[in-house]
């Protein structure tokens, strides 16, 4: 011990600390050896952290009918064959045999299909699949029943391919009303962040009453709920809720005669180009001018909704936007907008009359052309008609007739200026009222509803402040690029004067507008309202196409009512005055009657037309009737007004007249039994059976 | 005053060519300081493989961040002279004292511990990390006084001054409650102590105490719920598997599932779907055991085993105060690897220490520098 305790401890002790830290490096690595290559158990992720993934299931978009109870947008049932990653992934060839027959069958190479049902990611480019990386992938859409049946006869070579049955948006009656109806599309991105509540199934109106009143058509998704492991495979199925099909929404479009309407529009179309007329496209809208409810509504040309189904494909889209191909997708009855010419001049006589400028009983002249401002105005064709009174004007549709009382009412404004005084501008203010420059406010998107618009003061001088650079700058340029001398040099007169006196609102301006030309433009619809209220007593409506909303049980759950904005400040008295001018009775006195000469209904039509003259172009040829007449209190009132627009085919009475005529010959049965029963619109709602089939009634 | 350049007196010797490499370095150990960077850098790719999924490189950025300064530390602490040796510890040991107790009064909780110093700007300070290096200087410092012969076992008094010494930031961590680092300190003061050549009578007598400790600790309700579930679940691993021992089990899991060579960097399944907790810091050897397999993880035992054994080659060479700090560095080194990989390994409990130069984190990162710089001094005999 003795001996011991002289010898150094520290080293000894040293060596103890030595043995220590070395034996823990030697446990460990003992351990790590044990743990990483011995372990007959090798512990791996465990069932405890499963978690749910969930496949949603879309719901059947709700139905659309017309006021009859007639389906206009149905679903159809379509064959989806899908690939379950999964079970490929389990197989010993890792799905490769599968997929090799799988491609065969639906004709494309298996690497396509290998990377169609890759699950997207940072390192996966497109092709990819974009879902949820348990979802089963859709690879062929509106499958053949060939390869449904090849598939379904040889499950055994087929395992994880399943065929699943999906519901797709159809037209029954193809391209009828698509421009109202609007399309459907898969969801994107921008829609997921406007609506959380939307999955990649979904199928989203982006237009039309699709879109509208999507929130009511969608439905809510069902979903199936799947167990998944940490790796994302699939273990077991877990709950589910079945997905709702959505409402169905009622509208007050009558089939029978949206299908005529569009048959005449197409005929005319075709007439007017045999005639030697550009005629391209046109649009016809019919509405009760008592409910305010639009009954049809054509644009030509058109498009088929089916296209966008599934996706359509950029080459398609990018037709039906192509203004060399007429623009199909634009809905000229609503959205489109056009001067209005001659048809106008209702506006123009509430205002002359209503602010004592004229009067209804004396005479007026109409010679062949009035000079405003040292330019020359003209009638069509330079007619001259003498002294005539307000109602033969209308009839005749004089057009001098009406630029003497407006020129006096901007220089009366003129002169309030030099004043100090703001101008009444009484025209403008009418044109307001009717309507003009404001959307409709029809039950359709924003976008989808042409405003209108009319010249005034204090709009030319805005608009001359931020584009008078532009107007400067192409005065100077000159447009070269235009190839006709005359319409060269016209171009450049008209920049050079906007860029000095552009802001300038001038007596000419009034009397165009007078007569709906000049910078006046107006939709189909827009017509229509204003025509509406000279027949219901000056209400100035918010028209709807909707009508009802009814859900799975066939119950009522909305009812879509339109609603009055203004009225008109006109009287009843010169409402009658121009009903009465305008009544097709009167036969040769009126423009527009001269198709309807001879018809057995001629006695209860009125209408307008209107040829209203575009720069550059052949003019558009309108016309606005209402029928059948009635009188109530010595009143005339009517169930339809009819607005017939068609773009570069010459005068009303040439191309909208004959248009026009053939739907009211439907309407009143001239050949037959009448296309609408009793000629007047439906007025109860069609009853919709609860198992969501709608039955006619 | 002479014009020559050379002293005429001095004895004819040749210098030899090339230095030793000893005196080349100015008595530093390269391999030392090569070792641990080289775990500090393996460090840096591990806690960007646990990190690059949820949260970039911006861990691996702040990793490589505190490598730098712990390398400045490290430099500065090797300059330290006799002097300032003797200083530091005391004054290490004091700041340590009041940032433990500050801690107790304003820390930040993380985990359950209470072990955190905010000091704003998103900086952190744990001085428990600080404290093992007071300690150990301060002890070295306390068994090394001129008065005493380095032959014979420390005086009692200085034993009891010792413990004393021990107890309080001791107790203040278990205050925390931080028991990993409770137990590492205890641990490396341990070593120092054996080392100091203190009897066996007491060393023998405080494990036995320990042990006993221990045991009421457990039966006695000292310890919290979570720390006796984790003894729990450490004893039995099935007990509670969402729980307690999830950590553990997701740690076997991913290093089990690397074999040999592991499944590549950045390409094990389990680190990448974030299965393991806390696996930037307390976990980060599981990063290694999956990604890097037997093979990588297996590396960074050695270099653990590398740099003991040139901190207990400076212990070996060092006089009696050096010998005590190169020791207590050692011991604490070998023991906080010991614990961590232990735990990844399920070999011992869980407690939350990092991995020393690997594991993300600041504080310890810069104490594991300044403790290697001291080493360096002791190898340059600066406590001569």
């Amino acid at each position: 011990m003795a001996e011991l305790r002289r010898q150094p401890l520290t080293p000894r002790r040293l060596g103890i600390v030595v043995a220590l830290v070395m034996s823990m490096m030697l446990t460990l690595f003992a351990r790590l050896y044990y743990v990483q290559l011995i372990d007959p158990h090798k512990p791996v992720q465990s069932a405890h952290l499963l978690h749910d993934g969930v496949i949603v299931v879309p719901a059947p978009r709700g139905l659309i009918v017309d006021a009859r109870g007639r389906t206009l947008v149905a679903n159809t049932s379509a064959q989806v064959i899908t690939v379950d990653r999964d079970l490929l992934q389990q197989r010993a060839d890792g799905g490769k045999g599968v997929l090799d027959r799988l491609a065969a069958l639906l004709g494309r190479s298996p690497a396509l299909l290998g990377k169609q049902i890759t699950p997207c990611s940072p390192k996966v480019p497109a092709p990819c699949w974009t879902g949820e990386p348990f979802q089963p992938v859709p690879v062929a859409m509106n499958a053949p029943t060939s390869t449904v049946l090849a598939i379904s006869e040889h499950r055994e070579a087929f395992p994880g391919v399943a065929v699943q049955t999906v519901t797709l948006p159809s037209y029954p009656y193809g391209t009828l009303a698509s421009h109202v109806l609007g399309y459907t599309s898969e969801i994107t991105a921008a829609d997921k962040a406007r609506n959380t509540q939307l999955s990649d199934a979904d199928t989203i109106g982006v237009s039309g009453l699709e879109q509208q009143y999507d929130a009511l058509l969608r439905g809510v998704d069902g979903r199936q709920i799947v167990e998944l492991n940490p790796q994302g495979l699939t273990v077991r199925a877990g709950g589910s809720t079945p997905a709702k099909q959505g409402d169905t929404l009622v509208t007050s479009i009558d089939l029978d005669l949206q299908k005529l309407a569009e048959q005449s529009l197409a005929q005319q179309l075709r007439d007017s180009r045999a005639a030697g007329k550009p005629a391209t496209g046109g649009a016809v809208l019919v509405m009760n001018p008592n409910t305010g409810r639009i009954l049809a509504a054509a644009s030509s040309p058109t498009y088929d909704p089916s296209l966008f189904v599934g996706g359509i494909s950029n080459a398609d889209y990018r037709t039906l936007t192509d203004p060399a191909a007429g623009t199909p997708l634009l809905d000229r009855a609503i959205a489109g907008e056009y001067a209005p010419g001659s048809t106008f001049k209702l506006i123009t006589s509430s205002s002359l009359v209503m602010h004592h400028e004229i009067n209804t009983h004396d005479t007026y002249p109409c010679p062949g052309s009035v000079t405003i401002d040292g330019r020359v105005k003209t009638n069509y064709d330079s007619e001259v008609l003498g002294d005539i009174t307000l109602r033969d004007a209308l009839g005749y549709s004089c057009d001098t007739f009406f630029y003497r009382p407006t020129a006096d009412e901007y220089y009366r404004d003129q002169t309030r200026i030099d004043n100090g005084k703001s101008a009444h501008e009484y025209l403008q203010r009418m044109a307001a009222a009717y309507g003009v420059g404001r959307a409709p406010g029809v039950d359709l998107p924003a976008g989808e509803q042409a405003s209108g618009s009319y010249a005034d003061r204090e709009t030319r001088l805005a608009r001359w402040r931020t584009d008078r650079a532009a107007y400067c700058a192409a005065a100077r340029a000159g447009y070269r690029s235009v190839a006709d001398t005359a319409q060269r040099a016209y171009l450049t007169e008209l920049a050079k004067e906007n860029c000095t006196d552009g802001w300038r609102y001038r007596a000419g301006d009034n009397a165009d507008m007078s007569i709906g030309q000049g910078e006046t433009t107006m939709s189909p619809l827009q017509l229509a309202i204003a025509y509406s209220a000279l027949l219901n007593g000056g209400r100035i409506w918010e028209p709807t196409l909707g009508w009802a909303v009814v859900d799975g049980n066939g119950d009522v759950v909305q009812k879509i009512r339109p609603k009055v904005r203004n009225h008109v400040p006109v009287s009843q008295r010169l409402f009658d005055y121009i009903t009465k001018s305008l009544d097709f009775s009167r036969g040769w006195a009126v423009s527009g009657a001269f198709a309807y000469i001879g018809s057995k209904y001629q006695n209860r039509l009125g209408g307008k037309t209107g040829t209203a003259e575009v720069f550059g172009r052949k003019d558009t040829s309108w016309l606005v009737s209402w029928g059948p007449t009635h009188k109530r209190h010595g009143h005339t009132r009517a169930d339809f007004v009819i607005v017939g627009m068609v773009e570069q085919a010459g005068t009303g009475a040439t191309a909208a007249g004959p248009m026009l005529k053939r739907i009211w010959d439907g309407i009143f049965g001239a050949d037959g039994k009448p296309i609408i029963p009793g000629s007047r619109p439906e007025r109860r709602l069609p009853r919709i059976d609860p198992q969501v089939k709608v039955a006619g009634r | 005053m002479t014009l020559l350049a050379r002293d005429p007196r001095a004895p004819f010797v040749l210098t030899p060519p090339v230095l030793p490499l000893e005196r080349r370095n100015r008595g530093y150990d390269v391999l030392l300081s090569l070792v641990a960077l080289a775990l500090a850098l393996t460090g840096a790719l591990l806690v960007w493989a646990a990190t690059r999924d949820a949260s970039g490189q911006s861990f691996l950025w702040r990793h490589l961040l505190n490598v730098v300064i712990a390398t400045v530390l490290m430099v500065g602490a090797a300059r330290l002279d006799a002097r300032l040796l003797r200083l530091f510890g005391p004054v290490v040991y004091l700041l340590s004292l009041f940032g433990l107790l500050l801690v107790l009064a304003a820390g930040t909780r993380v985990n359950g511990a209470k072990a955190w110093l905010h000091l704003g700007g998103g900086f952190e300070l744990q001085p428990s990390e600080f404290m093992k290096l007071g300690l150990i200087v301060g002890m070295a410092v306390l068994f090394s006084r001129h008065d005493q012969d380095e032959d014979l076992p420390p005086r009692t008094r200085d034993v009891l001054l010792a413990l004393g010494l021990i107890a309080v930031p001791l107790g203040l961590i278990m205050l925390q409650p931080d028991l990993g680092s409770a137990m590492v300190l205890g641990c490396a003061v341990f070593g120092v102590l054996v080392v100091a050549g203190v009897r066996a009578r007491w060393t023998v007598g405080l494990l036995i105490l320990g042990v006993l400790g221990s045991v009421l600790a457990v039966k006695g309700g000292v310890l919290h719920a979570y720390q006796l579930d984790r003894f729990k679940s450490f004893m039995d691993p099935s007990v509670d598997p969402q729980g307690a021992a999830y950590n553990v089990n997701q740690a076997h899991i991913a290093i089990a599932a690397g074999g040999l060579f592991g499944t590549g960097l950045f390409h094990g399944p389990q680190t990448n779907g974030g299965f393991v907790p806390e696996q930037q810091t307390d976990f980060i050897f599981s990063v290694a055991g999956e990604e890097l397999g037997l093979v990588g993880a297996g590396l960074i035992i050695a270099l653990f085993a590398v740099l003991c054994w040139r901190g207990l080659r400076i212990a070996r060479e060092a006089d009696h105060a050096g010998r005590l700090v190169a020791v207590g560095v050692v011991c604490w080194f070998g023991f906080q690897a010991f614990q961590n990989i232990g735990m990844n390994l399920g070999l011992t409990p869980v407690t939350g220490v990092p991995l020393p130069f690997v594991s993300y984190g600041g504080s310890s990162m810069f104490a594991q520098g300044l403790a290697i710089g001291l080493l360096q001094a002791v190898r340059r005999r600066a406590l001569d």
